[in-house]
């Protein structure tokens, strides 16, 4: 149950010095452990995951259902906290923070994307966007000018007044991603964002990811069971039965999902 | 939740600051604050979203207080009628079966229990309507606190939104009340009616009805929207909708 070398392996990009080697670490999960009651019965959610990630790497957790995954995310993302162990986002314990500082931090510093795009039905995609960008304090024209420029930039420009009903799976997805960047987040948390498409629109989804990713400077994480969002990931870290049972780099990646991708 | 926050370990010194990301406490604080007008303005798009719904929580308290403001005012102008009129003209009157009820105790006493029951069940109404509201905006609320929506901002949306449905609603209702209570005077008595009307006496039920209105809409709307604030998102979010 100590295989957790993984903090070790994976945080050497940015040591050439003590400081800036702290700065480049945007999110940090130390020995995090959480037990659920379901039913009476205690569920081990999460045993003990360490995992570091740099400013501005694009990280892929994998793992089936039931593996840990969301539950991670949900720490990770200011939605929940850990019964043992450190969640670190921006080296500032979440643990440490208050209600209106959980909701500052996912309000300014933190985009989602759901597995089920959650927009919210009535309101046009337009609408949608500007939501995260009115909680923040921005005044109604800005958020509107900056929710239309986000909308064309995933190529929704022309659909600005539509109700998510009459969007597809794809578009829907697509203003959940514009949505997320609204207040410009340091991180994008990407839960499952293909789980609901189909083949093609997912890589099209993916592939806007990616290029968002290098355009804004935001750190993606994603959680998904996706083979295809392998390719556009700097690491993957493989989750099964609340623990980090396996790492990939990039380089390793290259090797391993060009072969799954011929055939 | 308690129990977590309780292992307070990170100091609130300089050390909270050695990351980029958060701002101090009170640059936090003072962000979260939104601007009233600004707050308004969401309710108000709220309701314009789904002014099915918001009519229908209306119409029932239109309902509610047209019969409370039309039984009140029925009787004040029987009352004044029976004060301003001479004794022929009244007995004249009640000899066509009207203005009874204003000399009659007994039925007075039974009108103000049919308005108190209405009252009731306007109140059952508003309750009813804001927890069905709250309920099928269960994820959206997630999606809303996950998107950085405060507690607060989410109880204020929801009572703003019954408010202003509750102002409509009183509005329309002790217009209609009051009017058909006029009308049916004016039938019943012909032109001396215009005597038997004062001003102050209506304003005074327009008042007391538009208390009520609002204090029933804000009983109604404070468990629902309250709950709805408390919501932990990632509960929220689990409900499938």
């Amino acid at each position: 149950m100590d295989d957790n070398t993984s903090q070790s392996d994976h945080s050497e990009p940015g040591a050439s010095g003590a400081s800036e080697f702290l700065s480049s670490i945007v999110i940090r999960a130390v020995n995090v452990k959480k037990v659920y009651q379901l039913g009476g019965q205690p569920v081990h959610a999460l045993r003990g995951v360490h995992l570091s990630v740099t400013r501005g790497e694009y990280v892929s957790i994998m793992g089936p259902s039931g593996s840990g995954k969301s539950t991670l995310f949900n720490m990770i993302g200011g939605l929940d906290k850990p019964d043992e162990g450190e969640v670190y986002i921006d080296e500032v314990d979440i643990a440490a923070l208050d209600n209106f500082e959980l909701a500052w931090l996912r309000c300014h510093k933190i985009g989602y994307i759901f597995q089920t795009f959650n927009l919210i039905h009535v309101a046009s995609a337009l609408e949608n966007v500007m939501m995260p960008m009115m909680f923040g304090g921005i005044t109604e024209t800005d958020a509107r000018d900056k929710a239309a420029e986000l909308l064309k930039r995933v190529g929704l420009g022309h659909r600005l007044f539509n109700k998510p009903s009459q969007l597809s799976g794809g578009q829907q997805q697509r203003v959940a991603v514009a949505r997320a960047l609204a207040n410009d987040p340091a991180i994008v948390l990407a839960d499952e964002p293909t789980g609901n498409l189909d083949l093609k629109t997912g890589e099209e989804i993916i592939a806007l990811l990616e290029s968002l990713k290098s355009e804004f400077e935001t750190t993606v994480i994603s959680a998904t069971h996706d083979h295809k969002m392998l390719a556009a990931s700097d690491r993957v870290v493989y989750l099964s039965d609340g623990q980090i049972s396996d790492e990939k780099s990039r380089e390793e990646l290259e090797i391993t999902v060009g072969h799954i991708g011929t055939h | 939740m308690t129990s977590t926050q309780q292992r307070d370990k990170q100091p609130d010194g300089a050390e909270r600051r050695a990351g980029r990301i958060l701002p101090d406490r009170e640059t936090i604080r003072n962000q979260a604050q939104l601007p009233r007008k600004h707050i308004i303005k969401m309710a108000w798009r709220n309701i314009r979203m789904r002014l099915g719904r918001s009519a229908l929580v209306a119409s029932g308290i239109v309902l509610a207080l047209a019969f409370l403001s039309y039984t009140l005012f029925s009787d004040a102008i029987a009352e004044s009628m029976i004060a301003v009129s001479p004794p022929h003209v009244i007995r004249e009157l009640q000899a066509n079966g009207l203005l009874l009820q204003a000399d009659d105790p007994d039925a007075r006493v039974a009108a103000r229990w049919m308005v108190g029951l209405a009252m009731l069940v306007c109140l059952v109404g508003v309750l009813n309507a804001m927890l069905l509201s709250v309920a099928e905006r269960f994820g959206e609320i997630g999606t809303m606190k996950c998107l950085g929506a405060m507690d607060m901002l989410i109880l204020k949306l929801f009572l703003l939104e019954s408010f202003v449905q509750g102002l409509v609603g009183t509005l329309l209702g002790t217009a209609a009340g009051m009017g058909l209570a006029l009308l049916e005077s004016r039938v019943s008595y012909g032109a001396l009616v215009w005597g038997a009307v004062d001003l102050r006496t209506a304003a005074g039920i327009a008042g007391a009805s538009l208390i009520a209105g609002m204090l029933l809409t804000v009983a109604g709307a404070l468990y629902p929207a309250w709950r709805a604030s408390k919501m932990r998102p990632i509960e929220a979010m689990r409900v499938e909708v």
